[in-house]
């Protein structure tokens, strides 16, 4: 679907436990060599046991270097994730979840990991303040922490939902304050004909070049 | 250390350093908080699951403003920001019986608090004829004088919300080339309810056959004016709190508006107490003014923390005021305060007379 549409970035999600495994044994034959960016969703609820069982099974992918989305909500151990340095990359909590929201909790967050990057996720940060204000103080402070943007609408019954006017409108708020270049992995779901008409209205919500290829689906 | 437990800084209180750089003692102010703080962690403890992403309890009054007394009402409102929900009614109800279970009396007789409050009516209407005194009531006090226990995210929101609708629909005054970068707006809004709970002590005199005539005659002296003082200080506060670079930075930042939100956010997330120290401790020669300032606040405190002397002013009849010796002591007080307040608001050293020219009177 993605290689159809000439979509070079993809983000690989075990969103949940019973997906991680076999997401990693999928790793060591999938051809990811058409895409120029490829990162891995690690999954959004572990226990400490799991924690532990997740970064064992990362330490020999380490070195192909895919950055590792991580919800802060999720650590149990800073320090076993400090190893993994900027690959580690913290996204911006919803309003369900109670730290890694707002600027002032990310803060928090990365004393413990300095050198982590961030997923910077435009529509937690919409839903957790429609103003705009914290997702503008999100992007002041760690603008040059970003590896790549999560896209979506986030309802309020915090589901991921497709891009409607008035989140567009917010996003073009605060899009000139998003680097350049940085992937960008659209959450919308919608069925395969749908795909495009959300990827043309994630390129004017975050005001990107029309023939910008860096969109692509989670 | 697990990511629930990792601090988020706090600063320290304005209150506090300005009592030891005045070197005066303040016990019914320090009094008057400790009780606040003590029982809002004893609220906080009863809540138990009452709120969530969509629905906070937000705390106004005395209690919210650091000022409670064994005499104060508990004034509270379930603040929705999200899917409508029958079930809001059973929160109202489970936090009137908590507040009840905790010995505290229950909110005033007008019926703003108490009860449902939603996100919608006070974040859209702002002036025209939908905007009722209620209204009003409910979302200027949101701003000066309230705290939030349980989960905060809808509260944050709603603040942020409404601060938005004053700063980004009026952002012309944060533009290079304004002579003030004042939010008139805003200001004009602190300025109306002010009249308006004005023009309310006159309504209740006449409505409750002048029962609590004194007491309410004093509140509206001493803290319903410093609600509106903390307020205009805060409108006011791009020149008299942040330092000429800072607010250079923040005019010609990436984004004005956004940069003054989180500026008044962090004001009024002090107490008004605390919004009048924080100003009284950037300029030194204002400390003066500051002694005579939170002397006559800590003495109505005082008064209010005496249950003899609050019973007395509850139930003391207009025409017995004149010949009344406690009465006209904190009426005295209340000059005290009033003219420390115009000492204030005309001091050129900080240039708040200008301000106050520019902004106070029209």
């Amino acid at each position: 679907m993605l290689r159809d549409r000439n979509v070079t970035i993809v983000e690989l999600s075990a969103l949940r436990m019973a997906e991680w495994v076999p997401l990693i044994q999928a790793l060591a034959h999938l051809d990811l060599s058409d895409f120029d960016y490829v990162s891995i969703h690690l999954p959004s609820a572990m226990n400490a046991t799991e924690e532990r069982v997740v970064v064992q099974s990362l330490q020999p992918i380490q070195d192909r270097k895919f950055p590792l989305i991580l919800h802060p909500d999720a650590i149990h151990d800073f320090a076993r994730w400090r190893a993994f340095g900027g690959l580690v990359c913290v996204e911006n909590m919803d309003m369900r979840k109670l730290i890694g929201r707002t600027e002032p909790e990310l803060a928090a967050i990365f004393r413990e990991l300095p050198d982590a990057s961030l997923c910077f996720d435009i529509g937690h940060a919409a839903q957790v303040d429609p103003t705009m204000t914290e997702a503008y103080f999100i992007l002041k402070c760690y603008r040059e922490k970003i590896a790549q943007i999560h896209v979506s609408e986030v309802n309020s019954r915090s589901k991921h939902d497709s891009l409607s006017y008035a989140t567009i409108v917010s996003f073009r708020d605060v899009a000139h304050m998003i680097p350049a270049g940085v992937p960008i992995i659209l959450e919308t779901p919608v069925p395969p004909e749908k795909m495009q008409e959300q990827i043309d209205k994630a390129t004017f919500a975050l005001a990107l070049g029309a023939d910008s290829e860096l969109v692509a689906y989670s | 250390m697990p990511p629930q437990q990792l601090p988020i800084f706090e600063p320290p209180s304005e209150l506090d350093r300005l009592r030891e750089t005045l070197g005066i003692d303040l016990p019914n102010i320090d009094g008057a908080r400790a009780e606040a703080n003590a029982f809002r962690q004893r609220l906080e403890s009863a809540l138990d699951g009452l709120t969530s992403e969509d629905t906070s309890i937000a705390l106004f009054g005395s209690l919210a403003r650091d000022e409670f007394t064994s005499g104060s009402d508990v004034d509270w409102t379930v603040l929705i920001d999200g899917i409508a929900n029958p079930k809001h009614l059973d929160v109202a109800r489970e936090m009137e019986c908590i507040v009840e279970s905790l010995g505290a009396r229950a909110p005033g007789r007008e019926k703003i608090f108490g009860k449902l409050a939603f996100s919608h009516e006070i974040i859209h209407q702002i002036g025209g004829e939908d905007d009722t005194n209620s209204n009003t009531t409910k979302r200027v006090l949101l701003l000066l004088e309230s705290a939030p226990i349980g989960r905060r995210d809808a509260f944050n929101r709603v603040l942020d919300s409404i601060l938005s609708r004053y700063i980004i629909e009026d952002a012309r005054f944060l533009q290079e080339s304004a002579q003030f970068h004042v939010p008139r707006f805003l200001l004009n809004d602190f300025a109306r309810y002010w009249r308006t709970m004005a023009v309310d002590f006159a309504y209740k005199r006449r409505t409750r056959a002048r029962e609590g005539f004194a007491i309410r005659n004093i509140k509206l002296r001493m803290s319903r004016k410093l609600i509106f003082v903390s307020g205009l200080l805060a409108c006011f506060s791009g020149h008299i709190l942040l330092a000429a670079p800072e607010l250079s930075a923040l005019i010609s930042s990436a984004n004005p508006p956004y940069e003054f939100v989180r500026h008044l956010r962090r004001v009024f997330a002090q107490t008004p107490l605390e919004i009048v120290a924080s100003i009284i401790n950037c300029h030194a020669h204002l400390r003066p003014v500051g002694a005579q300032l939170f002397t006559a606040y800590d003495a109505f405190l005082g008064v209010l923390r005496d249950d003899q002397k609050r019973a007395h002013l509850e139930n003391l009849q207009p025409e017995a005021q004149n010949g009344d010796s406690m009465y006209q002591e904190i009426r005295n007080v209340s000059h005290e305060f009033r003219d420390a307040v115009l000492t204030l608001f005309f001091d050129e050293g900080t240039g708040l007379s200008q301000l106050t020219r520019m902004y106070g009177i029209f």
